[in-house]
């Protein structure tokens, strides 16, 4: 074949491969999931059509010890944008809550307990501390 | 424990790893076009001449004059003078204070993407370039001589640069890592103690062999500054051939330890919360156990990752270069390794904007924004009427953030093996044996644009 024939092959390849993936991943990346990677797909397609009336996600609990520290480490919360993120912390001392990103800040006092609720508009992952010793509680994961 | 990449002192959005379906399709795109890139390629050598052409005269003399020279150049010295006041003066939250974002952000970051496109901006606006230039001509003024230097040792090479993209990457990533990232005070006294560094090797070798070989910073936006279309010759401005210029570039010992210190230290950053975390997790334990502080251990493990790192690419690299030498007719070892070299450029480039596109876009946000008008976050100064702009999070989204991820690697494995292509058909003027030693190549671009598909696709939680 000659030279010039196969770099224009190359290139309708590419591009019709590129505009494929484009293509599926545009309108539903749910059908090509066979893989493992996560496990919360099938309900939320896409956040922006239908994603208003998500189930409500359960309301995760983070306790805080008297040490400073998230009891059983560091939460993870996945959910998909558009759902709303519930959680509460239970403080043993008194702290605030920063939630980054959507920068998000609340004060809980010792023994205290402390509730966030709010849309997951912003994709991408998010972290929330304890502001005063910068320790992080947990990781909020919004997916497409 | 948690190991905090440096994006983590500063944005406060991370990205998501890369759909496993994007992953494959990436991959297999990059299968086929590799496959097509071995039966379709061009026979005769393309890019090894730049085919310059001059700009006007009179653009040229504007812009390369003394005139702009010294403005650009005070411009540089200006704003790295902010930064340092800053750190020193200003707040010591991270992502409040100028020079964190304006140094690691801003300049680290945005040479090497601009000047990728247009030509190496840096040069210009080098603050210690600049201020070498005025010591020289003052000295020249004063003693009615120009300064002796000492001739450049020729196989140090490159080498002081390498090892300065490491230091700098460490300082950036690993001295931090204890806390919450590196300081804005620590980021000035090291910006001042490598200001001293740079001033005096000028003065020992002079300013332009300083610069074209070991200044860490002029090496490394330079070497990204080859892919662009704009260059200097003979004080004359002129248009090149895209990427031609990179042909060149590894001349100098020592610029295959650049690039693969590149391609090395962002691998490092990108991998040490994801893909490389449980090495780096029994590592630092191993080194508790040895005796070491929290903190020492932590370091200790970060920086034998890095080197790890380095050693790792480097490795990968020699081997394909080894690969190529068993095609008859090949050139020594050592001619083959830096005759490749520049071919590593566009992946470098590639993972840059992989790993830190969308840090890039949202930090620019806060520099431009609070960062300008009150750099020392003070929360009293608005010098630009800017300090209430806050960084808009929602302006990408994760599909945009992984299509330009994935477009990046795809593109840069393409440029890279049209690069080395066009060496081998001037290492091997038999058309098939070039193509026969390009397996090799081939081999090694695949194997580091899947690595950072890899990376990327690993959630880093």
């Amino acid at each position: 074949m000659n030279a010039r024939t196969a770099v224009l092959g190359v290139v309708l390849v590419v591009v019709a491969v590129v505009l494929l993936i484009l293509l599926s991943g545009g309108d539903d990346s749910g059908s090509d999931t066979t893989t493992s990677g996560s496990a919360v797909t099938d309900e939320a397609a896409k956040g922006d059509d239908e994603g208003k009336e998500a189930e409500p996600t359960e309301v995760t609990t983070i306790v805080v010890g008297k040490d400073g520290e998230p009891v059983g480490g560091v939460t993870e919360i996945t959910v998909h944008q558009g759902d709303e993120v519930r959680f509460k912390v239970e403080s043993a001392i008194a702290e605030e809550i920063h939630v980054h990103g959507y920068d998000l800040m609340k004060d809980v006092a010792a023994g205290g307990t402390v509730s966030f609720e709010f849309p997951a508009e912003l994709e991408g992952i998010f972290e929330a501390e304890l502001e005063g010793q910068a320790e992080q509680i947990l990781e909020l994961r919004v997916e497409p | 424990m948690s190991f905090i990449p440096f994006a983590h002192a500063l944005a406060s959005r991370q990205d998501l790893p890369i759909p496993a379906w994007l992953f494959a399709w990436a991959a297999s795109i990059v299968l086929i076009v590799s496959f097509f890139a071995l039966s379709a390629a061009w026979r005769e050598p393309k890019l090894e001449d730049e085919r310059a052409r001059p700009l006007g005269e009179r653009l040229s003399g504007a812009l390369l004059g003394p005139p702009l020279q010294i403005l650009c150049g005070a411009i540089g010295v200006l704003l790295l003078g902010v930064a340092v006041y800053a750190g020193l003066e200003g707040t010591e939250a991270p992502d409040r204070n100028f020079a964190l974002t304006f140094l690691f952000v801003t300049c680290w970051l945005g040479f090497p993407f601009f000047s990728a496109v247009l030509g190496d901006l840096f040069r210009p606006f080098n603050p210690w370039r600049a201020a070498g230039r005025v010591a020289g001509a003052g000295f020249t003024a004063i003693a009615g001589q120009r300064p002796a230097h000492l001739p450049y040792p020729e196989r140090l090479g490159r080498w002081p640069a390498a090892v300065g993209l490491l230091g700098v990457v460490w300082l950036e990533v690993v001295y931090g890592a204890g806390g919450i990232g590196i300081e804005p005070h620590a980021t000035a006294v090291a910006a001042l103690v490598y200001s001293a560094y740079a001033l005096a090797m000028m003065a020992v070798f002079g300013v332009e062999v300083w610069c074209e070989r070991g200044e860490t910073f002029s090496v490394y936006f330079g070497m990204f500054g080859r892919l662009g279309i704009f260059g200097s010759r003979d004080g004359r401005l002129q248009r090149r051939r895209p990427l031609s210029a990179t042909t060149s570039w590894a001349t100098v010992p020592g610029s295959a330890a650049v690039v693969i210190a590149s391609i090395a230290t962002t691998s490092f950053d990108g991998g040490q919360e994801g893909a490389f975390k449980d090495a780096l997790e029994s590592v630092v334990e191993w080194l508790a156990d040895l005796g070491l502080g929290p903190t020492a251990s932590l370091r200790w493990g970060e920086t034998l990752l890095m080197l790890a790192c380095f050693a790792g690419v480097a490795l990968v690299y020699l081997l394909g270069v080894r690969g190529m030498r068993t095609v008859p007719g090949a050139p020594s070892f050592a001619k083959l390794r830096a005759g490749f070299a520049h071919t590593l450029i566009p992946i470098a480039l590639a993972y840059l904007v992989a790993h830190y596109f969308s840090f890039f876009v949202f930090q620019e946000q806060a520099q431009l924004g609070f960062l300008l008008s009150d750099p020392l976050g003070t929360g009293t100064t608005d010098l630009f009427g800017t300090a209430g702009w806050e960084i808009d999070y929602s302006i990408l989204s994760a599909n945009t953030i992984w299509y330009v991820q994935v477009a990046a690697l795809v593109i840069g494995h393409v440029i890279g093996l049209m690069l080395a292509h066009d060496r081998a058909l001037v290492y091997w003027p038999d058309y098939r044996k070039a193509t026969a030693s390009q397996y090799w190549m081939l081999a090694v671009m695949v194997a580091f644009t899947c690595f950072g598909l890899y990376l990327l696709s690993v959630s880093n939680g």
